[in-house]
């Protein structure tokens, strides 16, 4: 309890930092909304002219920008990119801490098991994410609500917008099993970065073969929010991936950690 | 009875020797020196006791329990200080030793107030500001405060100031003058010397041996050095038991391990100009002893 307490304490600013980024940047674009929304039609003419391939890889074959869920959907990609970039940086960052910062003599030789800090850790991770979900969604509903002062579905918009947990967790669970596989982790950021750009590129590739098998590769295709908008549910199969690989991923991280020797400084 | 039992204990980093087959046994109530040059493989069989590493082979046991299987029990009672230490960013002295505590159930803080008195630790720094020897008092601190009955100390010294050490020792030997079992690791030997009862000496990943402090330093070694007032004829001083054999012109020096009349019976002859005997100190015995070994 004190692990899951003091990890807490440490993370908590990043985290508060990380949503006021967020909510920052979606009040940036839903400002544009009143102007876009006006001229929907034209901007659509001339994405027709773009290739196929491009509208596809882009998503602007079924989001409707006149719309507010539609617009928000759209804005929303890059808020579930910068919120990956949060969650598999904290992953990354919490299970790696001890051998980055070597503090491992320190924590590791307390009398606690190895399970117990990385269960603590994940705890305290997924804490924190919960946590910018309770603060991220009603301020977001805010912000929509003043920038486009439309009635829209809540219920739809709440299911959209819980797709950022569910893709975050499935990122910290990745985070996690780097952590315990990457030797020697030095700039967490990079990789989680460089983790977040490859996936989302897989991410543009499959909505432009739109091949069903492809999507199973990168979690970015779980949450389709266009069927969100249509159906007002999400897949199930895609649920359940995302379910089991984050459970897998997180076992796997727990069993290696608990197996690994620690490095000495 | 026996605090730790380390049998046999071997490991490897992937191909790279860490230890090979170091047996040794530390008694209850004993500060017992653990000796070796860098790299010998100290703090690998001390990161084993801690289970921050996992053994390749044998196997290590404290208080009579397995370091491994019930490690996070016999910590409870281990008082560990490493060799480096590093702590959170960010974080105060106060902060790191009350989280330090948190984790020893019935820690009372008074005790981490009166080593931080004892260390002269300021506790409301930042622990990134500190100096090297800084840390170093916040590691005994945090390594003492739940008055642990084992306490492992990994070169504890470095970045110390002579009256720190003394203050370092005096509290160290203070704790086992309580009943707590010290195994303390150096390559200083005069350190150990000071306050430990029995050696371990390692060197290249295997015990090289196990014994009294008083035995290592008077019961086996004698140095001599002997001024002759004639040239010393060449291999004069050829006998078994003689090493650090040093002779110029009329000069001999020599570490002597055996019947001390064997020498006298080979000076008798000699017209010895003057004659000195002296306890060598640990240091040259050890150095002897790791030359004759390589």
């Amino acid at each position: 309890m004190n692990i899951y307490r003091q990890e807490n304490r440490m993370n908590l600013p990043a985290m508060l930092y990380w949503t006021l980024g967020m909510l920052l940047g979606l009040l940036f674009f839903m400002l544009m909304f009143p102007a876009i929304s006006k001229d929907a039609v034209v901007i659509t003419e001339v994405t027709k002219q773009f290739p196929p391939a491009v509208i596809r890889a882009l998503g602007l074959n079924t989001l409707d920008l006149s719309t507010v869920l539609g617009f928000y959907s759209y804005v929303f990609v890059f808020i579930l990119l910068v919120g990956a970039i949060y969650a598999l940086k904290s992953g990354i960052s919490t299970l790696s801490e001890e051998i980055r910062a070597k503090t491992a003599d320190f924590l590791v030789s307390k009398p606690v098991r190895r399970t117990e800090i990385a269960a603590a850790k994940a705890l305290s991770v997924v804490t924190l994410i919960l946590l910018q979900t309770i603060i991220y969604v009603p301020l977001a509903f805010v912000v929509t609500k003043l920038t486009t002062q439309q009635d829209f579905d809540g219920r739809i918009f709440l299911a959209i917008n819980l797709t950022l947990m569910l893709l975050q967790l499935f990122f910290v669970a990745l985070g996690l099993l780097l952590a315990v596989v990457i030797k020697r982790i030095r700039n967490v950021l990079s990789i989680a970065l460089g983790t977040v750009f490859a996936l989302w590129v897989v991410q543009m590739l499959n909505q432009t073969l739109a091949d069903p098998a492809l999507a199973y590769l990168t979690p970015f295709a779980y949450f389709d929010l266009a069927g969100i908008i249509a159906s007002g549910g999400y897949q199930a199969n895609y649920l359940v991936a995302d379910i089991i690989l984050i459970i897998t991923f997180a076992a796997l991280a727990g069993f290696i950690y608990q197996r690994q020797d620690m490095p000495s400084v | 009875m026996n605090v730790i039992e380390i049998d046999r204990l071997t490991k490897y980093y992937g191909k790279a020797r860490g230890i090979i087959d170091v047996s040794f046994n530390v008694e209850e109530g004993e500060i017992f020196g653990f000796i070796g040059p860098n790299g010998a493989g100290k703090s690998t069989t001390i990161r084993i006791l801690l289970a921050l590493i996992y053994p390749t082979g044998g196997n290590a046991r404290i208080f009579g329990r397995d370091c491994i299987q019930d490690g996070a029990d016999i910590r409870k009672d281990i008082g560990y200080l490493p060799s480096e230490v590093f702590y959170y960013e960010n974080m105060k002295v106060i902060d790191l030793l009350k989280y330090s505590a948190s984790f020893y159930a019935g820690t009372d803080l008074h005790r981490m107030h009166e080593l931080a008195e004892i260390m002269d630790l300021e506790l409301h720094r930042r622990i990134d500001d500190l100096s090297y020897g800084n840390k170093k008092k916040v590691g005994i601190v945090q390594g003492l405060l739940h008055n642990p009955r084992l306490i492992i100390l990994d070169e504890p010294t470095g970045g110390l100031d002579p009256l720190m050490q003394h203050k370092f020792f005096q509290l160290i030997q203070e704790e086992n003058r309580k009943g707590v079992t010290v195994l303390f690791s150096s390559h200083i030997l005069s350190e150990v010397q000071k306050i430990c009862t029995r050696v371990g000496i390692i060197k290249d990943g295997r015990m090289v041996r196990v014994e009294a402090i008083d035995t290592l330093e008077h019961d086996n070694y004698k140095k001599f050095k002997v001024d002759l007032d004639e040239p010393v004829p060449d291999h004069y001083f050829d006998l078994p038991g003689i090493s650090d054999l040093k002779i110029s012109e009329q000069t001999v020096s020599f570490i002597f391990k055996g019947d001390i009349n064997h020498i006298i019976a080979r000076l008798y002859p000699c017209q010895v100009a003057n004659l000195l005997v002296e306890e060598p100190s640990l240091e040259e015995i050890f150095l002897h002893y790791y030359e004759k070994e390589a």
